[in-house]
């Protein structure tokens, strides 16, 4: 990593950041690449979940896994949204955020008001407990970030983002 | 899998990630400290990795073999797509972005450990 260390620089902590987070919109800058990274996260954690329920143990409990790999698709989708910006991506990351927010939702309750029917856990269970809640914070998260991007493109004319 | 470096990597994993979040705080961009921060706990997960490798060529398995791999393999990944990314950031938001890299670093480890101990037959 000695070949970084002069990209980086500025001491432990790193030079001052700059301050352009506000003034251009794109929904990877800033707070954006944050949201991108924990999306990349579950992405990752739930496709690898679903890809090894679906092709060891699909008999166990066909619905858990099937709504394991829709979750999977969604958070793979809404990352993609996300990572990509502009007005369609900004589009597909709403929807997603959206299937993501009610799926949370309905199989959080259904898995506490008929556990039997969630014979094991998904992503989604008892709204995402297994996984400290996350589940739960990130589409809200994500349609809070979206309607700010949204705002900030209409307030420039509407104009195209600028993406990475 | 050895506890005693699930607990050390967790640890550089949560100080990287405090780090991080002070570098936010602090409207800083990420430094040398992270960089060291994260060849360590990359160092750490390497051993692990070699620690695990020997015991599934000794012949132990853990019951859920798929799922072990996937999270073996993913968690020496993370770190390094966490601070690929996070030098890209030129925003303060950096250190977030690597912090989010090594708490999940901090989570599946755990899960390894977890899923190590139910021993297959």
């Amino acid at each position: 990593m000695a070949d970084e260390r002069g990209a980086t620089g500025g001491g432990a902590l790193g030079r001052p950041a700059r301050e352009a987070t506000s003034a251009a919109p794109g929904t990877t800058r800033g707070p954006g690449r944050v949201l991108v990274a924990l999306y990349g996260v579950f992405a990752l954690a739930a496709g690898a979940r679903a890809a090894v329920q679906l092709s060891t143990q699909f008999d166990e409990a066909p619905l858990a896994y099937l709504l394991s790999a829709v979750a999977a698709v969604v958070y793979v989708i809404a990352t993609i949204g996300l990572a990509r910006g502009g007005r369609g991506g900004r589009r597909t990351a709403v929807v997603s955020c959206s299937i993501e927010l009610a799926g949370v939702l309905v199989v959080g309750t259904l898995s506490l008001l008929d556990p039997a029917a969630f014979p094991d856990a998904t992503v989604w269970s008892g709204y995402g407990q297994g996984y400290g809640y996350v589940p739960l914070l990130l589409p809200v998260l994500g349609l809070l970030w979206l309607r700010h991007q949204s705002r900030l493109a209409q307030a420039q004319g509407d104009g195209p983002d600028r993406t990475g | 899998m050895s506890t005693p470096l699930v607990v050390a990597a967790t640890v550089v994993a949560v100080v990287l990630a405090a780090l991080g979040g002070l570098s936010t705080a602090l409207r800083r961009r990420i430094g040398t400290a992270h960089l060291a921060g994260t060849a360590l706990l990359e160092l750490l997960l390497l051993v692990q990795l070699g620690v695990a490798v020997a015991a599934l060529a000794r012949g132990d398995r853990p019951e859920d073999l798929p799922t072990f791999l996937a999270y073996l393999i993913s968690v020496v990944l993370l770190p390094v797509a966490g601070v690929l990314w996070a030098r890209s950031e030129p925003t303060r938001w950096a250190g977030t972005v690597l912090g989010v890299a090594t708490l999940a670093v901090a989570v599946m480890l755990w899960r390894l450990l977890d899923l190590w101990e139910v021993t297959g037959g």
